[in-house]
């Protein structure tokens, strides 16, 4: 702007300090410009630092998880003298349960279950490297714990402190209550938008809009004991006490539905009301009513944006944790009935963390196995719903 | 708009202003408050018990240390040591006294691996791998104990069936038993449903070990078993039905107690006088840990927790637990004074 | 909507114009049903917090005031000079000394020094108390059973959120508890994370908007972006206790500016867990602006380019300004997060319990949430209040927080 108006008064030749008309106009190098530009870049290459020092952090840790070997007192002491060639042998009745391919440690030797017949073992001696030498009666025999990726993926038990590590028990529950969220949050929060946007005056707009967003900033215990002392006893009378247990994720779900539904609807009133105007003065002239003007015209236009604001709820529905940590139960449970408890990812997350294990049990380290699962299902959701906006983006103008 | 813009930047610049101002404001409390420490020497406060202090104590007056208190760990413990930390502060002490409330784990975490606090609160007893660890970064765990708190197996006020149960019994109920009828043949057919707290607290490991001999697989696997993190969830779960029962820390019974009824355990009721002589089967120690070396180094560490030790029988009711035993006390007094070499 | 075509018969379009309006109203109340589902699920969820904010309560003194001025005086009109008398001799010295040193006695008031010996001396205990639906429905019930159950305890309406609870430190006497501590760590973690984390988050998303191409890097990073808004707070505690708590330490701990006591600093401070909530709201704020700035109709960028301005000049003084509206939006809603986040403060090592008020980034620190939710883990239901009174002030916080950024959203705000 100002090198235009410079090179026109260069025209008029008046001051003597002018640089010429041609040098005016070249491309001049803006190294303030260049700064800008790269500083700006930093801030959005910051997210992938986030994103790395996540996974290494999660990986890291997860590793631990994998990776490692736990030994558990079975409370089986062997009932008689074990010679270094006895490969069969009684144990007591008491404690819990062996099964073929365990593997168990008496003192410091290593044996793998080979055979099972009521309370007579028969193993193979000297496991993985270890020394096979005699064990008197009364010997403690100690069991494994070990969990694989096949484990984690293929079944459905999750029950660390018995060495079942099935990640769907848990995951399935997040699915299921983020899944009844969104069914409430979004229909109302794009309602409410559409509302807002199109119908509301100004200043109806500028009250309700920040009220609803008041429902965002509810500590989320207070949303928890919303869930289980009021949701649940109405979900218990509409469908009946035997149908809903106390615990369940269909209140858990309803409630995290109230919580994002001003995400849902302030970012697309957002979407919304930049939609320009001319459009709908387009829409009006060729006779459509308010409805189709908004319904047709300007909700199409404001795809991108209302898309994102469903991401951001969705994505804030699968990590919502207090909620579902008081209101959906801690049992982990392989269920898509919503009326049952059932614990979700991130609640077990913060249960664990917070609670009294010992943080070098592979219970504890449990948490960034399942975190690390969590981020890559939100990945995942996102590189779709990326696709989809792509697809459907309208541009005008 | 370029003004507009300014405004928002002058507007965030104003808001850390503020922050800063409050903060300042209470900045200038702190060296006051350090400096009441030379105004008096002794403490004599009424609700303190100092009686019990001798004379070679008096470098532990709490009116004297300096520093800070760093302590973590247990949700269990912290109401008491919330209760203590408080108290100490109103004896005298001047100092940053923090708790902060983690669980057990993580508070020997923060002790043992990380050695960032001075004292670790727990429910539970210290883990040899956990003795290790802090070891390795050259702590020796001591450990005191302040306290007791007694697991309630309690029934819903409509229960009129069950008063009493043996341990066999409550290994059944909360095991293999699918109705109540599979416990005692007089019992109802109906179908137990169990409440319990979750696989990562101490009272569900301390359960297990008593009742199920450390072996967590029968309670796991019984069906109708709804776990919560929370006891007062649990304490809702269980007012629904009739033929519900579940178990948590007593404070949580104490407080509905009209619409809860609590168990005796073989023969034994869950009252002040039998948990003190061990009679009550399901009393689960607190204890706190900390290290000699950090009681040589950091007097105020060492003050806390003679303040703590002093005093706690006064206030541990109050809070929801019940007393260590005299012995216990007394056991975890001659611990400290062993670790300060006196 | 285009349909009416020539052959469409005047009689058809009216009905079918009739059929569009009703179609129209019919929606229209869904729309509006909608905002009023909304606008009642936040109306119970107010009542269920005002319902145990406020109350009858049956309480007696631990002390009773006879012990101290004789029967039949009423003690709260006592000089002061007897007041402070009375609390120098039931106190220890050290606290005597302490509240001395915080204002002193000479200079304090009668009222206030009335609440101290109310709070040291007289110690109310509380014996029972009952919601504010209680309270309005059943008074005489209440009168009753405290005469029958609590015959020494005088019954009285509280507030459970008033003054006192604000200005007083946290304690375990439900009598005495407060949130003052824990409001200034609200405060300063959120204001450090919106500090850190709106200039970066709008500065991302103009480089994402004005800037960056359609290359492999940029897509990467859009939906890397993305999918930070949906990763669980506590993972966000666990990277922040890496980064900041560990990596940081000399620089989150103040010792690298000589901050702090070396004995006892460490990472785990105010400003660790403000950039923690900071990260955790950067793709929340991004994300809104990018909508904001893509929304911004590229006229007004020719407009500018036309006549000769550079990019960012452009950027700075047209689209941001048009942009401004929803960047406030994304701005409110991180706030609104950040204020009420539990889990990533308590893996960062935000103190449970804490009675000296921060004094700089560098403290330790506690905030509302972790206060409210240690409050409703306890046994005891009087805790349950004192829980509804913290979340009553941190609404209060939130909209005063919002308040700004919502006047300026109104402002910015015009229909292009």
């Amino acid at each position: 702007m100002t090198d235009l108006s410079q090179s026109q008064t260069a025209q008029g030749a008046a001051a003597s300090e002018q640089p010429t008309a041609a040098g005016s106009l070249r491309r001049k190098r803006r190294i303030g410009e260049v700064i800008i530009q790269s500083f700006l870049f930093l801030c959005g290459f910051l997210s992938i630092f986030i994103t790395m020092g996540i996974v290494y952090e999660l990986g890291k840790e997860s590793l631990l998880f994998f990776g490692s070997r736990q030994w558990e007192n079975s409370n089986k002491p062997i009932t008689q003298r074990i010679e270094v060639d006895t490969t069969q042998f009684a144990v007591s009745t008491s404690g819990f349960t062996l099964d073929i391919e365990d593997l168990i440690r008496v003192d410091e030797e290593l044996m793998l279950i080979t055979g099972l017949d009521e309370t007579l073992v028969t193993v193979e001696r000297g496991f993985d490297g270890s020394e096979a030498v005699a064990h008197n009666a009364g010997a403690v025999i100690e069991i494994a714990t070990e969990a694989t990726l096949r484990e984690f993926f293929t079944t459905t038990q999750w029950n660390p402190q018995i060495g079942q590590f099935g990640i769907w028990a848990l995951a399935t529950s997040t699915l299921l209550t983020s899944a009844i969220a969104v069914v409430v949050a979004l229909p109302l929060g794009l309602a409410t938008a559409v509302y807002l946007s199109e119908y509301a005056s100004q200043k109806a707009r500028n009250t309700l809009k920040p009220i609803l967003e008041i429902l965002a900033g509810v500590p989320t215990v207070v949303y928890g004991y919303f869930a289980l002392t009021f949701m649940t006893p109405l979900l218990r009378s509409i469908f009946g006490k035997d149908v809903v247990a106390i615990y369940n994720t269909a209140s858990a779900g309803i409630v995290i539905g109230i919580l994002i539904l001003p995400l849902v609807s302030s970012m697309s009133e957002d979407a919304l009301s930049a939609v320009p105007r001319s459009l709908r003065e387009a829409a009006y002239g060729l006779g459509a009513t308010r409805l189709e003007t908004a319904v047709k015209v300007v909700v199409p236009a404001a795809f991108s944006g209302i898309v994102a604001a469903f991401i951001v709820a969705v994505s804030r529905a699968i990590g919502e944790t207090m909620i579902v940590a008081i209101a959906a139960g801690a049992g982990p449970a392989f269920t898509f009935n919503p009326f049952q408890s059932a614990e979700t990812m991130t609640g077990h997350i913060v249960r664990i963390s917070g609670g009294d294990l010992s943080y070098d049990s592979l219970d504890y380290n449990s948490i960034f196995a399942i975190g690390l699962m969590l981020f890559f299902m939100t990945l995942a959701l996102n590189i779709f719903s990326q696709r989809i906006v792509r697809r459907f983006r309208e541009v005008y103008e | 708009m370029q003004r507009k813009l300014y405004a928002l930047l002058a507007l965030l610049i104003v808001m850390s202003m503020v922050l800063a101002a409050c903060g300042g404001s209470t900045a200038t409390d702190a060296p006051a408050d350090t400096g009441t420490d030379s105004g008096d020497t002794s403490t004599d406060s009424g609700d303190t018990g100092d009686d019990a202090m001798d004379d070679p104590m008096a470098m532990y007056d709490p009116a004297t240390v300096t520093g800070d208190v760093v302590t973590a760990g247990s949700s269990t413990v912290f109401p008491l040591s919330e209760r203590m930390a408080e108290l100490f502060r109103q004896a005298g002490y001047a100092g940053n006294i923090t708790v902060d409330s983690i669980g057990s784990g993580a508070g020997y975490e923060r002790f043992c691996v990380e050695g960032e606090s001075d004292i670790a609160n727990t429910s539970r007893p210290i883990r040899d791998t956990e003795v290790e660890s802090c070891q390795s970064i050259g702590r020796n765990p001591i450990e005191f104990r302040v306290g007791t708190d007694a697991l309630a197996v309690v029934v819903s006020s409509e229960n009129d069936f069950v008063t009493d149960v043996s341990m066999e019994e409550l290994a059944l109920i909360f095991g293999e038993a699918e109705t109540w009828s599979d416990v005692r043949s007089e019992w109802p057919d109906e179908p137990i449903q169990r409440f319990i707290p979750g696989t990562d607290s101490g009272t569900f490991d301390y359960f297990v070990e008593e009742v199920f001999d450390e072996n967590e697989e029968p309670i796991l696997a019984a069906s109708n078993t709804q776990l919560s993190e929370d006891d007062n969830v649990l304490v809702q779960g269980i007012l629904g039905s009739p033929y519900a029962i579940g178990f948590y820390g007593y404070a949580y019974y104490a407080e509905n107690e009209g619409a809860l009824n609590i168990l005796s355990i073989e023969g034994v009721e869950p009252i002040r006088e039998n948990v003190d002589n061990n009679s009550y089967p399901l009393a689960r120690p607190l204890f706190i840990y900390s290290d000699a070396t950090i009681l040589v180094e950091k007097p105020q560490v060492a003050s806390f927790i003679w303040f703590y030790l002093t005093n706690v029988n006064d206030e541990v009711v109050d809070v929801g637990y019940f007393p260590a035993s005299d012995a216990d006390l007394l056991a975890a007094r001659n611990a400290f004074l062993a670790a300060v070499g006196r | 909507m285009s349909t009416a075509t020539q052959h469409t018969s005047r009689e058809q379009f009216s009905s079918n114009l009739e059929r569009r309006h009703r179609v129209g109203r019919i929606w229209f109340l869904l729309f509006q049903a909608s905002m009023v589902v909304g606008i009642v699920a936040l109306t119970v969820l107010l009542l269920n917090i005002a319902n145990s904010s406020f109350g009858y309560v049956a309480f007696h003194y631990g002390n009773p005031p006879e012990e101290f001025v004789g029967e039949g005086v009423d003690i709260e009109a006592a000089p002061k000079e007897d007041l402070i008398a009375i609390l120098q001799d039931n106190i220890s010295p050290g606290l005597f000394a302490r509240f001395e040193s915080e204002r002193s006695f000479s200079s304090r008031s009668q009222a206030n020094v009335y609440d101290l010996v109310l709070d040291y001396v007289l110690v109310p205990e509380i014996d029972a108390q009952w919601s504010l639906l209680q309270s309005l429905n059943q008074r005489d019930e209440i009168q009753a059973q405290v005469g029958a159950e609590f015959p020494d305890s005088i019954v009285e309406f509280q507030s459970w959120v008033d003054y006192d609870f604000i200005r007083s430190p946290q304690s375990s006497f439900v009598e005495i508890a407060g949130v003052r501590t824990a409001i200034f760590g609200s405060l300063w973690t959120i204001g450090i994370a919106i500090l850190f984390a709106f200039p970066i988050g709008v500065g991302a998303a103009i480089y994402l908007e004005e800037y960056a191409g359609d290359s492999l890097i940029n897509r990467v990073i859009r939906t890397n972006i993305n999918n930070l808004a949906g990763v669980p707070s506590i993972i966000y505690g666990i990277l922040g206790l890496a980064i900041f708590v560990r990596a940081l330490e000399p620089f989150t701990s103040g010792s690298v500016f000589g901050i702090g006591d070396p004995t006892t600093s460490n990472g785990r401070t105010i400003l660790s867990a403000g950039l923690t909530l900071g990260l955790l709201v950067l793709p929340l704020i991004i994300i809104n602006a990018q909508e904001a700035i893509r929304a911004v109709p590229s006229s007004l960028r020719q407009a500018s380019y036309g006549i000769g301005a550079t990019r960012w000049q452009t950027t700075w003084n047209h689209v941001l300004p048009v942009a401004m509206p929803g960047i406030m939006t994304g701005t409110i809603l991180a706030i609104s997060r950040a204020i009420g986040e539990t889990a990533p403060l308590v893996v960062i090592g935000a103190s449970t319990f804490i009675q000296v008020d921060p004094d700089g980034p560098f403290s330790k620190f506690t905030t509302l949430p972790i206060q409210i939710f240690q409050w409703t883990a306890r046994p005891q239901n009087v805790f349950r209040n004192l829980a509804a009174a913290a979340s009553l002030t941190l609404l209060g916080l939130l909209l005063s927080l919002n308040a700004s950024a919502i006047l300026m959203r109104n402002r910015f705000r015009r229909r292009l």
